[in-house]
């Protein structure tokens, strides 16, 4: 079954430019009224060059550009009925805000199969201007039948 | 230890779902569609993990400053659909030195009406 480990698999991933409007939008879907995310004021107050990401925006990223559910499921060969999301985790090595310009490079670290269960990791490394400023890891679980 | 204001969120809505959909870019169907979480043997639809862990994310940049947040990880250990009202608690576990950067370290959880876990997380912010 070794030729059938996604280990080492990359994906192509477009690069994303941070909107203040998807900014905005994703903070009014989780309901979190946090000024920075709404008034440029209020985010220069708080030492940010422009508007900056919620943790979870790098979410956003991904999925706009490129590595969503439909191409994970597809490139990855799973059940879209059966798949889980199982861990979540971030490392936030730079401020990212509006007007940036992300590369994001992602790549399966991780692919184990146990107890009739897939499990998958994801890293993606964010960048910009070519220097890494985010780490985000994705552990997705497919329950098999 | 030292425990966090605990933030209360509003009800979970199908519409909330919808709209982070939209939002995020995930449209799973199995958080919108309700035929197909049926299907997928779920009872209908249930909210996106990253809509939880966004939660989360906004309590603990209600506890600390955004520019602070440095670590951000967590499992998610049940499902939400609509109609729970989540809140979210947390602490301070310990403090370290990470690269010369002095940070707190803790947990936050985000738990149903009834006490149920949705999510357990640790994170890590510069101390300030």
């Amino acid at each position: 079954m070794q030729s059938m480990n996604k280990t080492g698999k990359t994906f192509h991933v477009q690069p994303f430019t941070v909107e203040r409007g998807k900014i905005k939008e994703f903070a009014m879907a989780i309901g979190d009224d946090n000024p920075i995310y709404y008034d440029v004021e209020k985010a220069k107050e708080q030492g940010f060059r422009d508007i900056p990401i919620p943790p979870t925006f790098p979410t956003v990223m991904e999925m706009w550009s490129g590595l969503d559910f439909e191409t994970l499921i597809r490139e990855l060969d799973l059940d879209p009925l059966m798949v889980l999301h199982g861990e979540q985790e971030y490392e936030y090595l730079e401020d990212i805000c509006a007007g940036d310009e992300i590369t994001c490079t992602a790549k399966v670290i991780s692919h184990v199969e146990k107890r009739r269960m897939t499990f998958i990791t994801i890293e993606n490394l964010f960048s910009r201007d070519g220097k890494i400023v985010l780490i985000a890891r994705s552990n997705i679980i497919e329950r098999n039948q | 230890m030292s425990e966090l204001e605990i933030i209360q969120k509003e009800s979970i809505t199908h519409t909330q779902l919808v709209r982070y959909a939209g939002a995020s870019g995930d449209f799973n169907p199995i958080h919108t569609v309700v035929p197909i979480g049926e299907k997928a043997g779920l009872g209908g639809v249930i909210a996106h993990g990253m809509l939880i862990m966004g939660m989360a994310g906004e309590a603990l940049t209600k506890w600390f400053p955004r520019q602070n947040i440095r670590a951000f990880k967590v499992r998610f250990s049940a499902m939400t659909r609509p109609g729970e009202k989540l809140s979210i608690e947390g602490h301070i576990d310990e403090e370290k030195t990470v690269n010369g950067e002095e940070r707190l370290a803790g947990k936050v959880f985000v738990k149903n009406e009834n006490g149920e876990v949705k999510l357990k997380g640790q994170f890590e912010v510069k101390k300030s």
